[in-house]
């Protein structure tokens, strides 16, 4: 009775064996699986979420889209800052995002290829690198009109960087992705939710979940994401999968996996 | 008629003051014409220095002295500004011409009787017409009375923050009668004649037979005597506002840093923002130039230094406020490598929206939020630049590397959907979403050539697992961009999937036969 009252205390205050509330209501992801295991069940508003990747193209589009596709509906603008390579529309769009209402800002590099960098930016040399993203992250936070916002930061950032993020964060009504390299798993950070991304087999996705405000959990949560090819041929990969971790010298199975030969040119 | 009468005891100093750097505000300062200082301010005078001693006494007493040319222009510039402040107010903004008696004497007269109503009365119109001329940063001292010569003496006689007000004819006979001789501008000529004859103030001299007076100190001392007091007609011109804006600002501190040349250029947009609130309209872009200090003699192998160089902002939502411009300015300018120290700025605007500004509102809303996104694309632009801020674009093309297109989004409507002006029909990209086969939402630019063994393709040194495919992506022909190949669905070791595809026939232009990595599915 008393832990009870404890607990109604104030929102920040949580048992260790417990997940953390939130105030407000989480933004739900999308995936029930991964919604039970996330304070406030979903993506928390107001904070930073890591994801930490080994490259990009784990199925990280596929796992955020729920969430972007419905802020997007409620007419809500969705940013996204340096994405690693261009984005294609039409596969936007078979998951439910309406490619056109994205932003994309490049704070790093000029967007197309051989485009000379607009403006008067050519000459400059004394900002950091970097600042440049942190700055327009800021902004975007303390605007306070962005419905979410998806980031991929630039490597090596440092821990203070991420705490001053995390202060803007505050004024930010809706979920913030930060998208990390794998290595940046063994620093500190300062987001309150962490989750390491990692590719569990044809369309599917294992997140380990770093830090929550919560209890550890040991073993990650496995999630189907839409399927991009066919359930037999993804049965067939993962068999070979299988198989070729069995006995590693065989030779791998790779060509023509229907029976069609290809004419080798 | 009611008139408001604006004196600036200080105009001179403060827009020489302007154009120094914010630490030297403080500082001892003296206007110089020929060479006999014509004004001083606080600090200066503390020192001893006062109007009508010598350059040379001036230094003698305060060696730190920073003495300025006064400069008519400069002044007239300056005035100017407040007579556009003061057309927000009233159509009938009379701007005196230059006295040519006194250096220090500056006034702008409102006639605003037919203004009161709208602006609730007298108290309230002369609250939001100092609210209107504070960022321009000058003194004034207010006063009304029915008359515009007589609200032009009165307001000499006005205290800092106490406007004199007289509502009738009477009222202002009483507070004139007390107004020295001198306030006059054909007085002064002859203050030191009407001084030995004792006649000190207005009350001493209007009994005295007119044909004496006139023969004595000219029929202009007369003719201003009766304007002020209401017995002789006095029409005015009423001031112009100048179709485009243009304003200089000469810095006598040579500005090395962008924080000295906002410090000017802050001066320059409050001048701005008065003149286009005299038309009631928002400022859409405008020009800032910086003029360089010339270099005449030049290293070897070093780049001429321009004589100027010109900021060009413009706005996606046009605003009349200040503050905003101020952050769109330090934005750019932060990007800025001066070529070299600034001598002058100047701001030129001819752009400008007509209409009042939409109304703010107390709670947010969707229309509030879209206006905060404008102001926050304006600023990403402003100073990442306007191409790095994109949107995606909807391109039916079959081509890989072609459907995938960008566009720079358009800061005043940063949700609008760019389908609209486009053939593309909704309907009609549903269906073709639903027929078409399987993209990657990554892809790369420019397919990545990859390693390949035994006919194999390999992706960072481990070999690729074929699961789907293939589907044959074929031609372009038509715009000189043919392509001819055979994707792939391929898994990594990882067992993340990618997007490869295979060259099938040896193109000129395009990638030779061979593996390639196209996209990633994220």
């Amino acid at each position: 009775m008393r832990g009870a009252a404890l607990e109604a205390l104030h929102p920040a205050l949580w048992r260790a064996h417990q997940l953390g509330r939130h105030s407000e209501r989480a933004h739900s992801s999308g995936f029930p699986a991964l919604d039970v295991q996330l304070p406030g069940r979903g993506w928390p508003k107001r904070a930073l979420t890591e994801l930490l990747l080994p490259h990009p193209g784990v199925g990280e589009i596929r796992l955020l889209a729920p969430s972007i596709a419905s802020t997007l509906r409620e007419g809500r603008l969705v940013m996204l800052f340096d994405p690693p390579a261009c984005l294609s529309s039409w596969a936007l769009l078979q998951l439910g995002i309406d490619a056109e209402q994205l932003l994309v800002v490049y704070t790093r590099r000029p967007p197309v290829q051989g485009a000379a960098p607009p403006g008067l930016r050519g000459a400059e040399s004394h900002v950091e690198a970097g600042g440049d993203a942190l700055w327009a992250l800021e902004q975007s936070f303390k605007s306070g009109h962005v419905g979410a916002l998806l980031a991929w930061l630039p490597p090596r950032m440092q821990p203070e960087r991420l705490r001053r993020l995390q202060l803007a964060v505050q004024a930010h009504d809706g979920p913030a992705f930060m998208l990390r390299e794998a290595a940046a798993a063994d620093r500190p950070s300062a987001a309150p939710l962490r989750l390491a991304l990692r590719s569990a087999g044809v369309d599917r996705l294992a997140v380990h979940v770093m830090k929550r405000r919560g209890p550890l959990l040991a073993q990650a949560v496995q999630l189907e994401l839409p399927p991009m090819v066919s359930a037999e041929v993804a049965a067939e990969a993962d068999l070979a999968r299988e198989r070729t971790a069995a006995a590693r010298p065989l030779r791998q199975r790779t060509f023509e996996p229907r029976g069609r030969r290809i004419p080798s040119v | 008629m009611l008139w408001i009468g604006l004196h600036l005891p200080r105009l001179s100093l403060e827009s020489f003051a302007a154009g120094l750097p914010p630490q030297a505000a403080n500082e001892p300062l003296a206007l110089l014409d020929n060479h006999l200082i014509v004004s001083a301010n606080a600090p200066a005078q503390a020192l001893g220095v006062k109007p009508g001693l010598k350059r040379a006494t001036a230094l003698a007493l305060a060696p730190q002295l920073r003495l300025g040319q006064a400069d008519a222009l400069r002044d007239a510039q300056a005035l100017s500004s407040v007579a556009h402040a003061a057309l927000a107010f009233t159509p009938m903004v009379v701007q005196p011409p230059a006295d040519p008696y006194g250096q220090n004497r500056h006034h702008v007269l409102l006639e605003v009787q037919a203004s009161l109503r709208y602006f609730a009365g007298r108290e309230r119109l002369l609250q939001r017409l100092g609210e209107a001329l504070a960022p321009l940063g000058h003194r004034v001292r207010v006063a009304s009375a029915p008359t515009a010569q007589g609200a032009a003496v009165l307001a000499c006689l006005a205290k800092a923050r106490q406007p004199l007000h007289c509502a009738d004819l009477p009222a202002l006979h009483e507070a004139l009668a007390q107004a020295p001789v001198w306030l006059l501008g054909p007085g002064r000529e002859h203050w030191d004649a009407l001084q030995g004859m004792g006649l000190r103030t207005l009350s001493d001299l209007r009994p005295l037979p007119r044909a004496g007076l006139a023969r004595r100190f000219g029929p202009e001392l007369l003719d201003e005597i009766d304007r002020a007091f209401g017995d002789k007609p006095d029409p005015r011109v009423p001031v112009s506002l100048p179709p485009l804006f243009d304003s200089r600002l000469e810095l006598f501190a040579r500005a090395d840093t962008t924080e000295q040349v906002l410090h000017g250029a802050a001066v320059l947009l409050a001048r701005l923002v008065a003149w286009a609130s005299a038309q009631h309209a928002r400022v859409r872009s405008f020009r800032l130039l910086m003029q360089h200090e010339p270099r005449h003699r030049q290293r070897d192998g070093e780049e001429p230094v321009p004589d100027h160089s010109t900021l060009e902002i413009a706005l996606a939502e046009p605003s009349c406020d200040a503050a905003h411009l101020l952050v769109l300015l330090t934005e750019r300018l932060a990007q800025v490598q001066l070529a070299a120290p600034s001598l002058e700025l100047r701001l030129h605007c001819g752009d400008i929206a007509r209409g009042a500004a939409p109304n703010g509102e107390l709670f947010p809303s969707a229309k509030s939020e879209r206006e905060g996104l404008t102001r926050l694309i304006e600023r990403l632009q402003a100073r990442l630049g306007r191409e790095q801020v994109q949107r995606l674009v909807l391109t039916e093309d079959h081509r890989p590397e072609r459907s995938c297109t960008t566009q720079p989004v358009d800061a005043a409507n940063p949700q609008a959907a760019v389908r609209r002006s486009a053939t593309l029909d909704p309907d009609a990209v549903s269906r073709a979403v639903a027929i078409s086969a399987v993209r990657p939402a990554w892809l790369l630019p420019h397919p990545q050539a990859l390693h390949e063994r035994q006919h194999l393709p390999l992706l960072d040194g481990a070999p690729l697992l074929i699961l789907s495919g293939p589907e044959r992506i074929e031609s372009g022909w038509w715009d000189g961009d043919p392509i001819a190949r055979d994707y792939f669905i391929a898994q990594q070791s990882d067992g993340a999937l990618v997007w490869i595809f295979r060259g099938r026939l040896p193109l000129a232009d395009g990638p030779g036969p061979g593996w390639y990595l196209q996209g990633r599915f994220g």
